[in-house]
């Protein structure tokens, strides 16, 4: 009797549980976890239009991705814009010492606000106005450039291929710089203060502090901003695409396409839905080597499970 | 002493250099935007316009229903704000507070999906909505917000620092988990629920890539799909227009950021989330 009693409370329980998180498991069953396993499968199928059948083909749509010459540039456009786009770590680190030093108050919270700003304009109006800064004939970097040279500068630096991954890096720079100096002055103004008083009393100057004190307690943000960093910069596509004119093939002769840019060209323009999946997968191993490193080093979700 | 004070305003002074550098691009846009001689041609750089005029908006009414955007992505905003801040509450608080069997795996199962980057399921997931014979409307926007595995993560650590004892009198008085949720965490959570509703209205107001994909018709679009389409579809040289677009689509975000700066620029240092 009293054994029934407490299985049935057991039971009403778990029944309310449940009741506040079927809604999401079920969500993330069906959008994540069955289309995860589906583009694996179609990764091996050649899939034109849907509903006109498809055919197993094993290795074939890989063996076609990893033979295609554009695809390892793609491969390599990506991640070397992944890494150019780091520049957003350094510039960050030093606004947020900058920063830093005014003190706590209202100037910090000015310049907090202020250099953040960039983060909050809309993706496509940043696109829309630096279409028109970084024109090579008359754009506002270039007019710039020849005010402080003394000389005509007419760089292309979104059509010029030797130029254009420079072009996307200041784009990238400028919109990512706010969030990578909140989370370096974040960091920064957790370090206890009592190590800066011990260095000053051993008579350490400004930048012994730096090299020996802050640098090394700011490891773990470095490397959380690298990380997270490196996972965007492999999925980047929108500011790109919209910047090459609403094109997937990567203004500037192709210096420009992405990894993203190719599968969607094969998905949504020549629809080749195996070769697409098979390139997602490509992306997905990348961005999940990333992650376990990230997982890795910042020892999230470690005491959280 | 005094020297300190005189570093501080060297730095001051230098960071609003460095400002105003970062700053100029918006705000020679603003310029552009309302004078006359930069519609058809670049105006040489100012600050100010040549031409002060309106002209360049009333010619951007006329090319691009902005309204319409600013409506289906005002309606977006709010349904997908809403489900995702109400579902990532309800899974916080049950990971955090009540016992259930295969807890632990089910918290795993959902942050196990923060791995999985969007971008690498867009293909099947636009085959399965095709299957479904859902695209080209917003359910494919909306579906997903049953589920914010970073609005779950954040709020479950929040709820667990809410002690237990004031659900107690609750439980005492007959009342089940829901009633504890209505009427003792959601209260409590004010904080954590508006910053991830904050975090929510900016990725979807920016979402790009996902609505690009699954909406055809314009008249449903979303801002910033249709501004892009705007952009590539007009001819270069409408300068003052486009920036006309460019400002407008912009303002609604910068209003809630001016008035929100402080919580937001929280939100975003606590979370470490960037959209």
């Amino acid at each position: 009797m009293k054994k029934n009693r407490i299985s049935k409370r057991v039971v009403r329980n778990n029944l309310v549980g449940y009741s506040f998180i079927l809604v999401s498991l079920v969500t993330l069953a069906v959008l994540v976890y069955y289309p995860m396993l589906t583009t694996i499968d179609y990764s091996f199928r050649r899939i034109g239009m849907v509903g006109f059948g498809d055919e197993w083909i094993g290795l074939e749509n890989y063996r076609m991705l990893f033979s295609q010459s554009i695809f390892w540039k793609a491969i390599g456009n990506t991640i070397l814009l992944a890494i150019m786009g780091l520049l957003t770590i350094p510039v960050g680190f030093l606004l947020a010492v900058l920063i830093n030093s005014l003190g706590r108050g209202r100037l910090q919270e000015f310049f907090r606000v202020g250099f953040y700003l960039p983060n909050i304009i809309t993706g496509v109006s940043v696109y829309l106005i630096f279409r028109v800064v970084l024109m090579s004939d008359g754009g506002l970097l270039n007019n710039f450039l020849s005010a402080i040279t003394g000389r005509k500068v007419t760089i292309g630096w979104l059509a010029d291929p030797k130029f254009a991954r420079w072009g996307v890096t200041i784009i990238w720079v400028w919109m990512n710089m706010g969030y990578s100096m909140l989370m370096n002055l974040a960091s920064l103004q957790a370090i206890p203060t009592d190590l800066y008083e011990a260095a000053s009393i051993d008579g350490a100057n400004a930048l012994q502090k730096m090299v020996s004190i802050t640098i090394p307690n700011m490891k773990n943000c470095f490397s959380l901003l690298f990380v997270t960093g490196m996972i965007n910069g492999l999925a980047r596509f929108t500011d790109i695409y919209i910047l090459s004119g609403s094109d997937c093939y990567g203004g500037a002769g192709g210096t420009l396409q992405t990894i993203l840019m190719y599968v969607f060209q094969f998905s949504f323009e020549t629809p080749n839905y195996g070769v697409a999946s098979a390139g997602s997968l490509v992306l997905f191993v990348l961005v999940f080597l990333m992650t376990m490193i990230n997982v890795k080093l910042t020892g999230f979700l470690k005491d959280e499970v | 002493m005094k020297k300190a004070k005189y570093t501080r305003y060297l730095t001051a002074l230098i960071l609003l250099l460095i400002l105003a550098v970062v700053l100029t691009p918006l705000l020679w846009s603003i310029s552009m935007s309302f004078d006359r001689s930069a519609t058809t041609s670049l105006p040489e750089f100012s600050l100010i316009p040549h031409e002060p005029s309106l002209f360049n908006y009333k010619a951007a009414a006329k090319m691009i229903d902005l309204l319409r955007y600013f409506r289906n992505t005002v309606i977006i905003v709010a349904i997908n704000t809403f489900l995702a801040v109400a579902f990532s509450m309800m899974c916080g608080f049950a990971f955090a507070k009540l016992k259930f069997v295969g807890k632990k795996f089910w918290f795993v199962f959902m942050l196990a999906v923060m791995m999985v980057p969007f971008e690498s399921r867009l293909v099947p997931l636009f085959l399965q909505y095709q299957r479904w014979g859902l695209l080209n409307t917003w359910w494919p926007l909306i579906l997903g917000q049953f589920a914010y595995v970073y609005g779950t993560f954040f709020a479950r650590s929040y709820i667990s620092s809410i002690p237990d004892s004031l659900a107690e009198s609750v439980y005492i008085d007959g009342g089940s988990e829901w009633r504890v949720f209505f009427s003792i965490i959601v209260p409590l959570s004010k904080p954590i629920m508006s910053t991830l509703a904050i975090l929510q209205v900016i990725a979807n107001w920016n979402a790009y890539l996902w609505p690009l994909v699954v909406i055809r018709d314009y008249d449903k679009q979303m801002i910033s799909v249709g501004v892009a389409l705007f952009n590539a579809n007009q001819n270069a040289m409408y300068y003052g227009p486009r920036m006309a677009v460019a400002v407008l689509s912009a303002i609604p975000l910068v209003i809630l950021y001016l008035f929100l700066q402080k919580h937001i620029v929280a939100s975003i240092a606590v979370s470490g989330i960037k959209q």
